[in-house]
């Protein structure tokens, strides 16, 4: 293990001065421990670059309080790595892969490596399988992969958490397998929310928690950049293990994938890298492809992921989400307008789409219902305008009709969900995919036409609406 | 910056969806001054038909004719829907067309045979559509409905009641009250109600007439001719209702637009704005990081 010196602190990234034969390798995790006036200073840093002369530049994964030049600094010789195996099950960590959660020592077999390369071009899985979750508006238009990656697209408020929290307590409730949760740059809060609710939620109808079957990992809006940056790597390396070793489907969820590459972006600067579009990170397609391209399913194992992206000021043309998107089977993107209408979950029908709403893949029926659907509610938004300006009369007769079934459709696609009960009073809907295409394919052939929009809103099935709409008119 | 360029052009667009509803708003204004003061000339002579008919009653004559009577059962009747031949004024045809829709339920419930004739291709596509067969259908009456034309069917009508062909005419239209009041009814205008419905607003000279030739003679000529005045007003005030709706309409419809064309010129300014900073701080970025 050779040593160096501290030479020079900039923020969250370090420079070091090792002997000219022994430098460091690009990635090596390097340890400062030292006392400075009675503080403990525990650092460890990731080598990014090779300046010349012995130097080294580096990104702390801790905070840089209290660090001074001429510091010890030690060469571990070799990557960052994380405990993985099935004693990480049930235990929540950091990016270091300590454990965070209070509960002592954490068994493991063996540490990997967080930077790994992904799967080779042959190992890949070429299934295509749909993955239901019984929410309306994603099984019919943007129907899950399994073992693909799907993405959450919106910007502040529209729910982002609140849907992937959902889709853990269907899907993660549902499946046999393991799950890992990556916390990246969000709210601490709401990391310890999940961390509770999922020692609450039992898997299926056995008292096994869902927490039991599930490793969280933390690098929340608290921790330097450094953290936020690799936190998504040392979760993904867990999920792996599970994937190899096991063999078993397993599930990653990312919350939020745009801190990641906001990550980037603060610390690229540091290190000297000139600011590209936006002002964000020259390297952000290459940073954000290693991250993505090791979120695989291969021929031993699948993962399925589900990602949160944040989409800065609801611009989805902003480079990070932008390049986001290109990762993706499946692609909701969550609009303003929508949430604004009271309409939960916000998604928007024709901007959202996914790479499996084919025939060949859902069937014809399902993809007809879909793009009838979605047909009837673009012609809705082209009428917009004009019914802005002119008013609903003076459509033709037809674009009346449309217009009428697009505004119950669009309240149709609303549902109340299990996680938000205590906020709607409703109880959580789980409805099943055969359900969902006939319940739509009803209200565009026009079956439903005298219910009132109203009726439409939060329910389940189609019947449920007709439901509410006898119960609301005894009412009245 | 493809959501610049897409303002843009929905600003184009709003702008000149505006000057068409501008332009349609004026010429709405003047064609309803046209059509009111047709209107109200028409008013004066109905008033005056009122007038006469009203004298001829208070004569004190006992009198009969075929088109005051009341069948004992209604079997035929015919409906008259008057809409315009355009769009883009507001409710008015929806109004109309709302009332003879219940109209013709209401026939149908009591199973009276109905003929429906329609004016109006608005009025002709809505029924159509909504596949309630037309029997004669008119497109020809504009703005100015010319009485010859309107007299022609009045004739019909007068012809086919008094053989016995038809029990009943009513007239759906848009009533015309004053230039800020009007609204849809299904008038009743065969058999003739009461005589010439004003006849209260008589002249307050009590002119004793001397008929020649017998007033049972003159009356088989005046009240047809009331009838036809009647139908011919039902035309008169449709055309000017028809008018003021779209005045309004458009009003509203250029209101709507200027609003529309504001704010989209906020976002436009806005989303420019935000390019520029954005480029600025890009620039400086870039010359900081390379200095």
């Amino acid at each position: 293990m050779t040593s160096g010196k501290v030479s020079q602190v900039i923020g969250s990234t370090f420079d070091a001065q090792f002997p000219e034969d022994h430098l460091p390798d690009i990635y090596n995790a390097l340890l400062i421990e030292a006392d400075v006036k009675g503080n403990k200073v525990k650092v460890t840093g990731e080598v990014q670059q090779h300046l010349g002369g012995g130097r080294v530049r580096c990104v702390a994964l801790g905070s840089t309080d209290g660090m001074r030049r001429g510091m010890e600094v030690v060469d571990t010789g070799k990557p960052l790595s994380v405990p993985v195996g099935k004693g990480t099950l049930g235990r929540v960590f950091n990016v270091l892969g300590d454990a965070i959660d209070g509960r002592g020592e954490v068994a493991y077999e063996e540490r990997w490596p967080i930077h790994r390369h992904p799967p080779a071009m042959e190992n890949l899985s070429a299934k295509t399988e749909v993955f239901e979750t019984g929410i309306k508006v994603v099984d019919l238009l943007t129907p899950f992969v399994r073992g693909g990656k799907a993405g959450l697209f919106g910007g502040a408020g529209l729910g982002k958490t609140v849907i992937l929290t959902e889709l853990i307590a269907r899907i993660a409730s549902a499946h046999g397998g393991f799950s890992v949760f990556a916390g990246v740059g969000e709210r601490t809060r709401e990391g310890n929310d999940l961390w509770l609710e999922m020692q609450e939620t039992k898997i299926g109808t056995t008292d096994r928690s869902v927490i039991e079957q599930t490793t969280m990992v933390f690098g929340q809006m608290n921790e330097p950049p450094g953290a936020r940056l690799r936190v998504a790597l040392s979760a993904l390396t867990m999920a792996e293990w599970f994937r190899d070793a096991t063999g078993s489907d397993t599930l990653l969820f990312v919350d939020n994938i745009f801190r990641f590459s906001q990550a980037g972006s603060e610390t690229s600067a540091l290190l000297g890298r000139m600011p590209s579009a936006v002002g964000y990170q020259p390297t952000l397609g290459t940073e954000l492809g290693e991250l993505q391209e090791r979120i695989t399913s291969t021929k031993n194992g699948a993962i399925t992921s589900v990602q949160a992206v944040y989409v800065p000021a609801d611009d989805p043309t902003d480079p990070a989400p932008a390049t986001a998107f290109a990762h993706l089977d499946a692609f909701i993107y969550l609009e303003r307008r929508i949430s604004e209408k009271g309409i939960y979950p916000a998604i928007d029908p024709l901007a959202s789409s996914s790479r499996i709403l084919d025939p060949q893949y859902v069937g014809q029926r399902h993809y007809n219902v879909a793009r009838r659907v979605q047909q009837t509610l673009q012609r809705y938004r082209e009428l917009q305008d004009i019914i802005a300006i002119l008013g609903v009369d003076e459509l033709s007769e037809d674009d009346k009709m449309v217009v009428h079934r697009a505004r119950r459709i669009e309240r149709f696609l609303s549902q109340p969900f299990l996680v938000a009960e205590v906020f709607t009073g409703k109880a959580g809907k789980i409805t099943p995919l055969a359900d969902t295409i006939r319940s739509f394919e009803e209200i565009c052939d026009g079956k439903w036409d005298h219910l009132s929009e109203a009726a439409f809103m939060y329910v389940g099935a189609i019947e449920e609406a007709e439901e509410q709409f006898k119960k609301m008119q005894a009412e009245a | 910056m493809a959501n610049r360029r897409l303002l843009v052009k929905r600003l184009k667009a709003v702008r000149n969806i505006r000057k068409i509803t501008r332009t349609m708003e004026l010429i709405a204004t003047s064609r309803f001054k046209k059509a009111m003061d047709r209107a109200t000339e028409a008013a004066e002579y109905t008033r005056k038909i009122s007038e006469i008919v009203g004298d001829l009653g208070r004569a004190n004559l006992k009198f009969s004719h075929p088109l005051l009577e009341r069948r004992a059962e209604e079997k035929r009747s015919v409906l008259l829907v008057l809409t315009a031949n355009r769009g883009l004024c507001g409710g008015y045809n929806a109004s109309v067309l709302r009332q003879a829709l219940a109209h013709i339920r209401g026939l149908k419930e009591k199973g009276i045979e109905f003929q429906l004739e329609v004016s109006g291709k608005r009025g002709i596509k809505f029924l159509n559509y909504q596949k309630v067969p037309i029997q004669k259908q008119y497109t020809t009456f504009e703005d100015q409905p010319s009485f010859a034309a309107v007299d022609e069917l009045g004739a019909r009508y007068v012809d086919d009641f008094i053989a016995g062909r038809i029990d009943r005419v009513d007239v759906a239209y848009t009533q015309f009250v004053t230039s800020s009041k009007q609204f849809a009814v299904v008038e009743s205008l065969l058999p003739i109600a009461s005589l010439g419905g004003g006849a209260e607003t008589k002249s307050e000279a009590g002119v004793d007439y001397e008929f020649l030739p017998s007033a049972q003679e003159i009356l088989a000529e005046i009240v047809p001719a009331a009838f036809r005045a009647k139908l011919f007003k039902c035309f008169l005030d449709a055309a000017v209702s028809e008018q003021i709706a779209r005045m309004v309409a458009m009003k509203g419809a250029t209101e709507n637009a200027d609003e529309m064309a504001g704010s989209l010129k906020q976002q436009y300014n806005r989303a420019r704005q935000a390019g520029i900073t954005s480029e600025l701080a890009e620039i400086i970025g870039g010359a900081a990081a390379l200095g």
